[in-house]
This record gives structure tokens, C-alpha cells and sequence, in this order.
């Protein structure tokens, strides 16, 4: 029961921590207003008055602007007449939706937490209903707001600035068309009745979902691109020939080459921005478009690492926030910490010009005196010194604004980590009295504790366990020497499993074994798939009946189901595999005389319920079988082991389904070794067990950033009308499922007496690791609180620490592992 | 991975070395003879540290410009060979007798060195090396690999094929460049941090602590 003990402090230490390292930001209350010449600036007309602001989700700015990706020719065909103006746009990480709308609208840097609350929808903290932004500007000088598009949106603001919206749900990823569509739709009315609005808000998320589905270079990206180039040029039609209205379009972030974005690589930081009206042909264009003529031409020997996404001027995102109050003369948010772009300042009326400069810096430094103690802005000259030297001196203190923006409760940091440090020198006192001890574990966790301190190691952690494992498998070659062929065979399935995908943050492979499989032979990957899960429905049910049964339906449901997945999202599948399906498909749902897309299209929802059902269903019967006649089905851990297997393949992508063969094959190998050299070595056992978990978690393409998180595999079985909780745990399941698979490696049948003994044994290595490699997350944390990578990798890494922890250790590793012990 | 179980199987262990081909081959070779053939080992003495080890890494790091990996291999044959003839045949004995430098035998330790260094290649890419890419790199790390290995291969020939001796000397090659490949993700962005340079560096090391004081290891 210490061990039950310790781990609650663990976790109580962890959540004291997390409490006081991600505190709610300060903001400051109440609106702008003007502050200097205010009879002038009321009386001036603004540049224009009519908006159509057309966000693009995941609009990566060389969608706009690149020869190769872009198919923006209406865009192209503006910028180059001089009709609009371009700019790439650096959206601040965490570059998930949330945080960039609040980024979009207050001009505020984000505040961390929001990119986790970005998925947890339902919640109301988030609000910006008390928050300075433009839209709250446009709304108290009686401007009429209208919004259609990504119902984010609609939680972050009251729904009564709002005089006609509606949203459309952004979580349901494989919707690439009908989400448009909904937004689209309302345009035609809208523009009938434009002289009744003065703002419309345009959100299309279709961009983003084939992002996530299919990369930045999937096949969809074309139509979408064109799709959404003609409802710019409908819109600008649309608009007229009056020069008062300004169209802009922007993206809120970008996104890597997988189509994931959450991270602060280039790719996902560089967003698009472009703003188009007849108004700007009477002035020369920006300086870094006069002479470039789009599309632009990516220089062809850049490598992907060099490319920087940074196409014509260079902004920051939240620069947007004052420039367009200032084009529309209405008071600057007060918490933005953008800086008006210079560019756009030639729009306004000269005698304005330095005022509103002066708005803004008096804005920015109002800001900075209630968030530093330190006196971070110079006096500026406002008559004499040149508009250039007023907008550096103002970056300056944005960037100095943009490193300080959170507070940190330090007393609940403290405590936290002598909680954990007590803890931690518990469970290490006990490990150093038992007589059988192991330095292995102590030593993993060491090094994967010292290696926290540096921020490549946290992006790079699959290099760490790589090398860990390599380290192991040498030792094991040398030492074990009698098992060389098992050793070999280890060694080669750990290389492919290694070379399987990409992690890591910073490195690209573009020979990876998965995108090979899903790009050049996609047949040799579904018979790789089918065998993997062959391979499961026979090993070791073939002398039990029932057992037989119960995988034999498990597979075959896994396979229906992936196989109609992949068709109804375009993918190639072998023609034999797909006619298995599609008979077996036909007389699931009874139907015929239907298209097979259609059939394929109109299975999956019930299939995977079907599926779900049927794990729950077995999972519970082979559970109470086993304990109430623990041999009628055989061996019942392995039976459960095989039950969870097929909800982890079914859990998992078409191109990673294959490692789960490898995984046999390695594990049946392993097994053999350790039954020879260490036999009964529980410690040893439940250190390869952690290391692989980690390592094939890796693997699987995760990483310690929030962008590859992957949801495609959360809305398994779930209609519109999701439920939320659901999709969470899917989420995870699909996110952990080859840890989920190693963390079963040491569930073996053992005798009575002793098999909770090595439970808590099991236990106890792993709470040595979290609580070591813990101890050093959190103090690297604290210590480099002011580090520049703070928010983008060291935060990150600590939230997946806490779902490792929560999720791994304590659902799978406790309440399953003790449910399984019970039956043993 | 235990102490208690690591006794134990040194105790027990036959010959094996993963990279080294000709090993298993000549296995039973090996087993025939170790009745009939006296004890090798080498002399615990300060003359068999290979200091032109020390003097190529300089050259390699401070000396050659952008670290030139291959002119690094040029300096390290002829200096191995040297190295065998004056230092590490001197300070082997084989029985109770010095062995002589067999001129054939260093022919036929350098083609097994070159022979040797594809399988090393192979065992380099099973430790994570890529694939496809950079295999010029990987292919130069290996024969630095076999060659820093030459004297211990010549050895292996040298005294019929008693390779458990000389297996250590093999360990700590790959170890110094097991250890050294820790650098590489790091982003502080030098120029010595590009594959394969870091592990060539490694190896050195690795095989210089090996052959001043493989003799006080069993």
C-alpha cells in the first residue's frame, strides 16, 4: 500500500506544479479609447468602413504565395496588379485555433493552457467576453457584425455582437466538403443585403482537415485551394467597385508536412496574410512585392529544413490587431501587443499618421507597466524621429511584451517540487533495500532525467531511447551469446520499427518505411496490414474454440473496417482485400443494390460501434470467465492481451497497422531471451517494458510537441453529435496504443501467492521513473521559466509528462493491469 | 542489467562478436585448437598505448580543414600497420613466446580489414544509421571502425583464431562510438556534430582507452 501512497503524492506533487506553472494570464480590463487628439481622430473618415474578413484554417502562407503549392490564381493575379497587398504572417505558438483567434482578435500573446483547452470544447473559461478585442472595438461603435464558419468563434465571444451567424463544428476531421459548404452558402444573401452589415466574419476549416487527414501535400489540396480562390473572387466581385471595402484574407496557422500544426516549427508558425481592395491600386505597392511577380518560386535546392515559409513582408500576426483599428479608426484593443505595419500606414490620411503611432505606443506601454516591473520602452520623439526609428523602437518592446506575459505562482512550484523530491527519495530508498536491486531503471531514468535540461533532447526524445536501446541490445549481443539468433532478430525488428516513421521535431527522413508504404506500395501495405492481423486472429488461439471465435470476429471487424475507412478517404486498397470487404460489408448491412462507396461510406459508423461493442462485450466475458474457471478458455491473459491488441490495430492508421507484426515477432523473440537469461527478473522485465513503450511510442511518428497529436483515429464510431468524452479517450487510446501494447509485455500467468507481489514490484519501477524523470522535468522547468522555448517545448513536454503519467500509469498501468492481476 | 548475471556469463561465454564475420565462421576452427594451442594475451605495459591515435585526432580536429574524414582513413592505415609492427606484436605473447611479425599476415589483415568492413557498415545501419542516405559517410565510418579493429584483427589471425582475447579490444571501439553518438541531436549546429564525424571521434577514443588498457581487462 506505499506504493498506492507515493503515487498519489506523485500525482498530487505533478497537478501542485501544474497549477502554479500554467496561472491564468494578466489582462488588463476595460476597452481602448483614444488618448491623443481625440476631436481629430473622430472626425477623420476612416480608410474604409465595410470588412470581410475570410479566415482560412491552417492557411500556410506558401499556399498563398508558392509556385508549387499555390493555386490561389485569383490571389495571384490581385497581388500582382497591385490590387493587394501580401504578407506572411508569424502566428505565436501554441498554433492551434484557439489561442490564434484570441492572438487574431485582442492582439494578446497566448496564454498556454488554451491550446489544451482547444480541445476540450465545452469549456466556458476561455471566453473573451470581458477582453478588449477588435470585434468588441467594432461592436461598441455600433458596427454590424455578421459570422458564419468555425464555431470556436461563437464560445469566445457573446452571441450578441453578433447580428446573424452560425457555426459549423470544427472537430469533425474527415468532413472536408460539407463544413464549407454550410459557410459558403450564405454568401449569396449576404451580399444582397451588404449594405446592411459592416463586418463579415468567414471561418473555413475544409483546408485544415485535409491537412490532417492527408499533409499539406495531399491530392485534395488543389480542389480546396481553387475552391476556396473562387469564393475570394466572388466575394471581391461581389463587393463592387467601391473603394471602401476591405477584403482579408488570412490564415490562423500554418502547418507542417503532415498536415499537423500545434507546434512552432516554420512551416506552422507562417501564416498567410493578405488584404485586397481597389483602394490600395492608387499606391505603390509594398517594398518587398514591388518587384516580384507571383506565384513565387521556391528555390529547388532548398532542403526542408531550410525552406522558411517567409514569403513578401514579414509581420507579426497580432500586428493585424491595431492596424486594422487603426484603418478603421477605431480605439486599439488594449491588451494587443501588435505594432501597426508600416506598409498599411500609408493608407491613412497623413495628419493622422503620428498619432496614431502614438496611440499605439502609449497602448503597448500601458500594457507593459501592468505586466513587468522593469522599464522596457524608451521615450520616443514623436515629431522628429522617422515613422522607421518610432516602429523599431516599438518592436522592441513587443518583443520584450511577448516574453513576459504570464506570471508564475512560485510558491506552489516550490512546494511541489520538495513534495515530489520526498517522494522521489522514498521510492529510491526503497529500490536501494532490496536485495536483488537493479541499476538499470535507476540508470534510464537518470539519463532521460538529465537529458530534459536540454531543449533538443525534449524534441529529439526518440533519439535518447534509440540510443538506450541500441546500448542494450550491444550489451545483450555480447553477453547473452548462446541467444544470437533471437538477439539478431531483436536487434533487426527494432531497426525497422525505428525506421518505420518520423519523430522528432527537427529532422525530416524522407525514406521513412510508413510513407513509402502509404505513397509508393500501398498494395504490399495492405497485405502487410491483413497478415498483422492474421497473424493475431491465430497466435494462440488455435487449441481454444471460443477463444478462436472471439478473435477470428475481432479481426475480421478490424479489417472491414479499416479497409472502408481507407476507400471512404480515397486511398488505394488491393483489389482482393477490398472484394473480402465488400461481401462482407453487404451482408453486415443486409443492403444490396448499392453503390460500394456508398455501402463502404454508410458501414462505418456501425461497424466501429459494432466493434466497440464487441471489445466491451468479450473484454468482460473473458474477464469473469477467466476468474470463475480460469482454464475453460485457455490462458485468459492472453486472451485479454489479444482483445486489447485488436482495439489498438483498430485504433491505429493504415500505414502504422504493420509495426504491430513486427511487435510479435519482436516480442515472441524477447520473450525467449529473457525466459533463458532472466528468467523470474521482474525489475529487467519492467524496465524493457517501459523502454519500449517509450520508444514505440516514438516510432509511431509521436513526438513531445502538441502537433502530432493525431485525431483521426478519435472519431472512430462518433456521428455529428459527439460526446466529447468519447473522443477523448479514443484520442488517447489511439495516441498510446503501442505503449499500451508494451505495457503489457510482463502480464504473464504467474502463481497465486506470488503475483501481487510482482504487481507491486511492476509498479515500482515505473513510479521510480516517473518520479526521477519527473523531479528533473519539473526543476528544468522552473529553471528555465524565462527560457525562450518555455511555451513551445518545455511546457509541451510537461503536459505530455502529466498524460504519460495519468493516462498510461495510472488507467492502464493500475486499474486494468489490477484488473487483469485479479484474474491471473 | 544485473551484476550477479554479468559474472556469471563472462564466466561461460564462447566466442562471439556481432560485426565480425570471420569469427563465426572460423568458430570451430577455434574450438579444435584451444586444447592443442597455449594462452594468449598481451603485455600490461605502457608501450602498447597507440599514441598516433591521439596525433591523428589532432590533425583530424585543429589541422584539416572542415574534418576530413577520408584523408583521416589515409593517415590511419599506414599508422595501424606501423603501429602492429613496433608496438602491439612486441607486447603480445602467445604461449611464453613473443610472436614475430608475419609479413603475409599483415597483407591478409588488411584486405580482412577491408573485407570486414561491409558486415561493420551493416552492423552501423542496425544501430540506426540510415539507409539510404549518406551511405559514402557510413561506408568511411566503417572502415575507420575496421581499421582502428587492425590490430586486433591481425591478432585474431595471428594467433589461430583465438578471438575471445582480443573480443574486448572490438567493445571498446564500439563503445567510445556508441557513447559519442549522444551529440548528435543536440542543436547547438556545428560543423562536428554531421554524421559521421562525432562517431569517428568516439571510435578513436574508444579504441585508444582499448588499447592502452584492454590488457588489464580479462
Amino acid at each position: 500500500m506505499l506504493s498506492l501512497k507515493l503515487l498519489l503524492f506523485q500525482l498530487i506533487a505533478i497537478t501542485i506544479f501544474c497549477v502554479g506553472f500554467f496561472p491564468s494570464k494578466n489582462v488588463l480590463q476595460g476597452s481602448g479609447e483614444f488618448n491623443f487628439e481625440k476631436e481629430l481622430q473622430l472626425t477623420t473618415k476612416p480608410v474604409f468602413t465595410k470588412l470581410v474578413f475570410v479566415v482560412i484554417d491552417a492557411l500556410r502562407s506558401d499556399f498563398l504565395y508558392e509556385e508549387q503549392n499555390s493555386h490561389f490564381h485569383f490571389v495571384h493575379r490581385v497581388l500582382n496588379s497591385g490590387e493587394a497587398w501580401g504578407f506572411t504572417a508569424f502566428s505565436n505558438p501554441p498554433t492551434v485555433t484557439l489561442p490564434r483567434l484570441k492572438g487574431i482578435t485582442t492582439g494578446s500573446t497566448p496564454n498556454f493552457l488554451d491550446a489544451i483547452l482547444n480541445v476540450a470544447e465545452d469549456d466556458v473559461s476561455s471566453s473573451l467576453k470581458d477582453q478588449d478585442s477588435w470585434l468588441m472595438q467594432f461592436y461598441k461603435h455600433n458596427k454590424n457584425i455578421r459570422f458564419f464558419g468555425d464555431d470556436t468563434w461563437l464560445k469566445l465571444f457573446p452571441l450578441n455582437i453578433f447580428s446573424e451567424y452560425e457555426g459549423t463544428n470544427s472537430f469533425f476531421v474527415s468532413d472536408f466538403e460539407q463544413v464549407d459548404l454550410n459557410v459558403t452558402r450564405h454568401l449569396e444573401k449576404q451580399f444582397k443585403e451588404k449594405e446592411q452589415w459592416d463586418v463579415l466574419i468567414l471561418h473555413y476549416l475544409g483546408l485544415d482537415h485535409i491537412g490532417h487527414k492527408g499533409g499539406s501535400q495531399s491530392k485534395f489540396m488543389k480542389g480546396k485551394h481553387e475552391e476556396m480562390d473562387s469564393i475570394l473572387e466572388d466575394i471581391y466581385n461581389s463587393i463592387g467597385d467601391t473603394e471602401d471595402t476591405l477584403l482579408c484574407v488570412m490564415g490562423d496557422h500554418g502547418m507542417n508536412n503532415g498536415g499537423n500544426h500545434g507546434g512552432s516549427s516554420s512551416g506552422e508558425t507562417s501564416a498567410g496574410l493578405t488584404m485586397i481592395s481597389k483602394k490600395f491600386k492608387k499606391l505603390a505597392k509594398p517594398k518587398d512585392q514591388i518587384n516580384t511577380v507571383l506565384p513565387i518560386k521556391w528555390n529547388e535546392n532548398l532542403t526542408e529544413e531550410e525552406k522558411d515559409y517567409k514569403f513578401l513582408s514579414f509581420v507579426q500576426q497580432v500586428d493585424f490587431v491595431p492596424t486594422l483599428s487603426a484603418l478603421f479608426n477605431l480605439p486599439m484593443p488594449i491588451n494587443s501587443v501588435g505594432v501597426l505595419i508600416p506598409e498599411l500606414l500609408r493608407l491613412l490620411d497623413p495628419k493622422l499618421t503620428r498619432t496614431k503611432l502614438k496611440e499605439n505606443f502609449s497602448q503597448l506601454t500601458e500594457l507593459s507597466k501592468s505586466l513587468t516591473t522593469r522599464n522596457i520602452y524608451n521615450a520616443i520623439d514623436f515629431q522628429n524621429d522617422t515613422i522607421e526609428d518610432i516602429i523599431s523602437q516599438m518592436q522592441s518592446v513587443q518583443s520584450e511584451l511577448m516574453k513576459s506575459a504570464t506570471n508564475y505562482n512560485m510558491n506552489a512550484i516550490y512546494i511541489a517540487i520538495i513534495l515530489l523530491s520526498i517522494v522521489t527519495l522514498i521510492i529510491i530508498h526503497k529500490a536501494f533495500s532490496n536485495y536483488k536491486f537493479n541499476i538499470l531503471p535507476v540508470a534510464v531514468s537518470l539519463i532521460i532525467g538529465l537529458s530534459s535540461f536540454a531543449s533538443s533532447f525534449i524534441e529529439e526524445e526518440h533519439q535518447i531511447w534509440w540510443w538506450l536501446i541500441t546500448g542494450m541490445c550491444a550489451f545483450s549481443l555480447v553477453y547473452n551469446s548462446d541467444s544470437k539468433f533471437s538477439n539478431f532478430i531483436v536487434f533487426l525488428c527494432l531497426r525497422l520499427i525505428r525506421g518505420w516513421n518520423n519523430s522528432g521535431q527537427k529532422y525530416y527522413y524522407p525514406f521513412a518505411l510508413s510513407s513509402l508504404l502509404k505513397l509508393k506500395y500501398v498494395n504490399y501495405q495492405w497485405y502487410l496490414n491483413t497478415s498483422t492481423i492474421l497473424y493475431f486472429m491465430f497466435k494462440g488461439s488455435m487449441n481454444n474454440f471460443p477463444s478462436f471465435m472471439s478473435s477470428f470476429l475481432l479481426a475480421n471487424l478490424c479489417l472491414m473496417y479499416k479497409v472502408s475507412w481507407a476507400i471512404v478517404n480515397q486511398e488505394h486498397v488491393p483489389d482482393t482485400i477490398k472484394h473480402y470487404v465488400l461481401v462482407l460489408c453487404t451482408h453486415l448491412m443486409s443492403a444490396r443494390n448499392v453503390a460500394p462507396l456508398q455501402l463502404f461510406e454508410s458501414t462505418l459508423i456501425p461497424l466501429a460501434r459494432l466493434f466497440f461493442c464487441c471489445v466491451v462485450i468479450l473484454l468482460s466475458l473473458t474477464l469473469v470467465i477467466g476468474k470463475l474457471s480460469p482454464t475453460r478458455l485457455g490462458n485468459p491473459v492472453s486472451n485479454i492481451k489479444k482483445i486489447i491488441i485488436f482495439l489498438l490495430i483498430f485504433q491505429t492508421s493504415p500505414e502504422n497497422i504493420g509495426l504491430y507484426l513486427l511487435f510479435g515477432i519482436l516480442e515472441t523473440n524477447l520473450t525467449d531471451i529473457i525466459d533463458k537469461h532472466y528468467s523470474g527478473n521482474t525489475q529487467l522485465i519492467t524496465t524493457i517494458s517501459l523502454v519500449m513503450q517509450y520508444f514505440t511510442f516514438y516510432q509511431f511518428g509521436n513526438t513531445n510537441s502538441i502537433a502530432t497529436i493525431d485525431l483521426t483515429n478519435a472519431y472512430n464510431g462518433v456521428s455529428e453529435d459527439y460526446n466529447i468524452y468519447f473522443v477523448g479517450w479514443m484520442m488517447s487510446i489511439s495516441n498510446y496504443a503501442p505503449a499500451i501494447y508494451w505495457s503489457m509485455f510482463p502480464w504473464i500467468i504467474d502463481d497465486n501467492k506470488q503475483k501481487w507481489k510482482k504487481f507491486i514490484e511492476r509498479k515500482n519501477i515505473i513510479l521510480l521513473f516517473n518520479c526521477i524523470s519527473g523531479l528533473f522535468l519539473l526543476i528544468t522547468c522552473t529553471i528555465l521559466r524565462y527560457h525562450l522555448f518555455i511555451w513551445s517545448v518545455f511546457s509541451p513536454k510537461l503536459c505530455y509528462y502529466m498524460m504519460w503519467n495519468i493516462f498510461m500509469n495510472v488507467i492502464i498501468g493500475w486499474i486494468l493491469e489490477t484488473l487483469v492481476t485479479y484474474v491471473m | 542489467m544485473p551484476v550477479k548475471k554479468r559474472t556469471n556469463a563472462i564466466k561461460k561465454k564462447s566466442v562471439t562478436f556481432s560485426d565480425d564475420t570471420t569469427v563465426t565462421q572460423n568458430e570451430h576452427n577455434k574450438k579444435d585448437k584451444d586444447s592443442e594451442h597455449p594462452p594468449v594475451s598481451v603485455k600490461k605495459t605502457i608501450f602498447t598505448i597507440p599514441i598516433h591515435l591521439l596525433g591523428l585526432l589532432y590533425c583530424y580536429i585543429f589541422v584539416s580543414e572542415s574534418f576530413d574524414t577520408l584523408k583521416l582513413l589515409c593517415g590511419l592505415i599506414p599508422t595501424q600497420i606501423l603501429y602492429v609492427i613496433l608496438q602491439f606484436n612486441r607486447n603480445t605473447v602467445y604461449g611464453n613466446k613473443r610472436l614475430k611479425v608475419n609479413v603475409l599476415l599483415i597483407f591478409i589483415a588488411v584486405f580482412a580489414a577491408l573485407g570486414v568492413s561491409l558486415p561493420i557498415m551493416l552492423g552501423i545501419i542496425l544501430f540506426g544509421a540510415p539507409l539510404i542516405d549518406k551511405s559514402k559517410e557510413t561506408l568511411l565510418l566503417a572502415l575507420h571502425a575496421s581499421f582502428l579493429a587492425y590490430p586486433a584483427i591481425y591478432s585474431v589471425f595471428n594467433c589461430n583464431f583465438k578471438v575471445g582475447t582480443w573480443k574486448k579490444y572490438f567493445i571498446f571501439i564500439i563503445l567510445g562510438g556508441w557513447i559519442s553518438c549522444i551529440v548528435i541531436p543536440l542543436d547547438w549546429d556545428r560543423e562536428w556534430q554531421a554524421w559521421p564525424i562525432p562517431v569517428v571521434i568516439g571510435s578513436y577514443i574508444g579504441a585508444f582507452f582499448g588499447y592502452s588498457t584492454g590488457s588489464y581487462f580479462l
